[in-house]
């Protein structure tokens, strides 16, 4: 193999883990809401995709009121699109789940893909039924500047991807096995029932679970939208896809599962591409949740057997 | 004031709903392409437009609101369950009021237009999807997201063979798309319904995607990729016996639907549907009492794939011309919202669902015209209200996510509900 082949290896590799880092973000939403209700959330892409188009509104509404600073109007539009997804993913908790928690399975099933249709035409209708490009003066400054890591060059962004999703995870971590809201989640996705009954506000718990896997999605969101430059009504379908996938794949209810998931799924992605063409992406991922299912059904971390009757 | 209170959870949602809408509906987004950045817009009339354009869904929703509110005294479903022997001749009226239909939807073409027959046809085929998904979906419980990747598998399946084979004709395809589809959803079925049934949701999707990717980048010589492709004359329904072929594709649609609705009530009625029932109900107690849960689930899925795939090859014989369009995520959402909204686990149900939601949207785009013609009518109904008649098919999947959740929060039986799902619920 010559220097500029391995090279571009490695930058592809990078690629991968970039894309499966943002894939982490909105998976982990997926497996946090299977982890306490044993429901999926199927309107989360569509979280993700709010979040994407709350931070261009935010960052056009900023850059009208006090000029274009990058740094600035960046951080301050990430922060309202995680407000703006944690406002949706609540409303979908109120909506589509908190009355359906006692019906039949495919009650609440079919209410959050009626949200998720809801929103994604929606948005269609009111914003744009085309694609919209994600200012490129704000991103620039992170997609031209580069380190090279061996041969190989690292964008700005990717470091970006990389470093907060590493914070992201850290502080998840702390949250979810250091303090008082962490047991209280961890014991209502053990037994709702039973976590009430020691004084546990089991619909508070079950709303933040919402709330914050929303505003992970919506941090993922702004990060693909600087990634591949581009915004579209149904993108959260297609991400969400992925990011399900990457929850099954690593164990649904699985915290870390979900982040090993992610990686792998985003390493066959980038990997299919440079092998095969990124056209071939969404075939790559199929294989893979079907192979995952035939061959380990429960995921590679998830140990939980026996249905809850 | 007590009102305001009992009122004010509502109005507290209300303006919630307001706040986190705000900025997609009232303002607007204005890209600087000079200088590469974003700037938005104040566009009131933006948001106007929107809420105009669904002023007849606001008064037909009101409306109906107000019908149920004054009939709140009087509980359809217990009226029909306290009366027995109505809920008998039902079951038996079940079976043959299909031979009672027949003769008069075979005579459709005498006197339907031909623009009412396509649609009529159309509709059809819609009918035998949501008869098909409703296995699954209804009957047995399971949700399927993908379901027109199998009908794009069965429209494929025909159009990739006659074009390889010469002469291959409907009427051979379609009795040999019933076992493949089965096949391909057996397949599909065999790792995930071993697990939860959340699981075929997702596989499903999956498989629609994927199913459409790969139709889409093969080589254009294979599977003609996004142009789709062009069937033979041959192979597409023939005119015959002095009817033309619009006739033909109503004719040979509504049989095949007759065909399909016999075969899945008989089901239905069956040890095998009662199975299946019982699977919706508590798969637990289901396998407890020695109900083979997974044979069955596959029993349902793959009668469903294959209903799908003979629906698929009925399109491509009715439109000549297959693309990949046909596994677009709408498509299954559609369907989906059919079944639900007629009536989940009721086949008439189904069959209603899907009457009204494609032919209610297709009839109010031809409305305006209509109005428009008519000198009284233009005369009597104001153009903003035509206007948003006409628009209102855009925000055709918009209403569709409403009406879904809309059911399932005060109706998640459906417009039909399931007639067993009735009778447990009045035991209980």
């Amino acid at each position: 193999m010559t220097a500029d082949s391995t090279s571009t290896l490695t930058e592809i590799l990078v690629g991968g883990i970039s894309r499966g880092a943002m894939y982490a973000l909105v998976a982990l939403g997926y497996t946090m809401v299977y982890g306490v209700l044993g429901m999926i959330n199927f309107a989360h892409g569509e979280i993700f995709m709010i979040g994407m188009f709350a931070c261009v509104y935010a960052i056009g509404a900023f850059s009208v009121a006090w000029g274009d600073h990058i740094m600035l109007n960046l951080t301050l539009g990430i922060m309202v699109a995680m407000i703006f997804s944690a406002a949706y993913g609540y409303a979908n908790e109120r909506i589509a789940y908190r009355r359906l928690r006692k019906a039949h399975v495919l009650a609440p099933l079919t209410s959050a893909i009626g949200i998720s249709t809801f929103l994604q035409y929606f948005i269609f209708l009111t914003v744009s039924k085309d694609t919209v490009n994600f200012p490129r003066y704000y991103s620039d400054y992170l997609t031209n500047h580069h380190i090279n890591l061996g041969s190989a060059e690292v964008t700005y962004l990717q470091l970006t991807i990389l470093g907060l999703t590493l914070v992201i995870m850290t502080g998840l971590f702390y949250l979810i096995n250091f303090t008082r809201l962490g047991i209280a989640l961890r014991a209502t996705a053990q037994d709702q029932l039973m976590a009430s009954l020691v004084g546990i506000p089991v619909n508070r718990i079950i709303a933040f679970t919402f709330i914050l896997g929303s505003a992970l999605a919506a941090i993922a969101g702004v990060m693909f939208s600087m990634y591949n430059n581009v915004l579209v009504f149904d993108a959260g379908y297609r991400v969400g896809l992925k990011a399900f996938t990457a929850a099954i794949l690593g164990g649904i209810g699985n915290i870390p599962g979900a982040v090993l998931g992610a990686m792998i799924l985003g390493l066959t992605e980038a990997l299919t591409t440079l092998n095969f063409g990124s056209q071939w992406d969404d075939p790559a991922t199929f294989a893979v949740l079907m192979l995952v299912l035939m061959l380990r059904p429960r995921g590679l971390l998830g140990e939980r057997v026996a249905d809850k009757v | 004031m007590r009102m305001i209170l009992r009122l004010r959870p509502y109005l507290l949602g209300l303006l919630g709903i307001a706040i986190i809408t705000f900025p997609f509906l009232w303002l607007q987004l204005d890209p600087d392409f000079d200088n590469n950045t974003i700037k938005v817009r104040w566009a009131p009339q933006h948001g106007l437009q929107f809420f105009d354009d669904l002023l007849p869904v606001f008064v037909v929703s009101l409306l109906i609101w107000l019908g149920i509110r004054a009939n709140r005294h009087w509980h359809w479903d217990q009226a029909a369950a306290r009366n027995q022997t109505w809920q008998k001749s039902v079951a038996v009226w079940d079976d043959y009021w299909a031979w009672v239909a027949m003769p008069l939807v075979l005579c459709g073409p005498f006197f339907l237009s031909a623009t009412g027959l396509g649609l009529l046809t159309n509709a059809g085929i819609y009918m035998l999807l949501a008869l098909g998904l409703n296995i699954t979906v209804g009957m047995t419980g399971l949700l399927v997201l993908g379901y027109a990747a199998f009908f794009a598998f069965g429209a494929y399946f025909f159009a990739l063979t006659q074009q390889h084979l010469g002469y291959f004709p409907w009427w051979m395809a379609a009795p040999l798309a019933f076992p493949l589809g089965g096949a391909i959803g057996y397949l599909l079925g065999l790792p995930c319904l071993r697990l939860r049934g959340d699981y075929l949701a997702i596989v499903t999707l999956g498989f629609a995607e994927a199913f459409r990717e790969i139709i889409r980048n093969l080589d254009i010589s294979v599977a003609g990729g996004d142009q789709g492709i062009i069937l033979k004359a041959s192979s597409k329904f023939q005119p015959l016996w002095g009817l033309n072929r619009g006739d033909m594709c109503y004719i040979i649609t509504a049989l095949a639907l007759f065909l399909a609705v016999f075969l899945v009530q008989r089901l239905y009625h069956s040890p095998v549907g009662r199975a299946w029932i019982a699977i919706r109900e508590n798969e637990i107690a289901a396998e407890a009492v020695g109900v083979p849960v997974v044979q069955m689930k596959l029993l349902a899925f793959s009668l469903s794939a294959a209903v799908a795939a003979v629906a698929g090859v009925l399109y491509g014989a009715k439109d000549g011309f297959v693309s990949p369009a046909l596994c677009e995520f709408n498509q299954s959402i559609m369907v989906l919202a059919m079944v639900i909204l007629g009536g989940l686990g009721n086949s008439y149900g189904a069959l209603l669902g899907a009457a009204l939601l494609y032919l209610v949207p297709e009839y109010l785009k031809l409305l305006p015209s209509a109005i428009h013609d008519s000198p009284t009518l233009s005369a009597i109904v104001p153009t903003f209200v035509s206007n948003s008649l006409q628009n209102l098919s855009d925000y055709r999947l918009l209403l569709f996510g409403a009406v879904m959740v809309i059911m399932m929060l005060y109706r998640p039986q459906g417009l039909l509900g399931s007639a067993r799902r009735k009778t447990e619920m009045r035991n209980a």
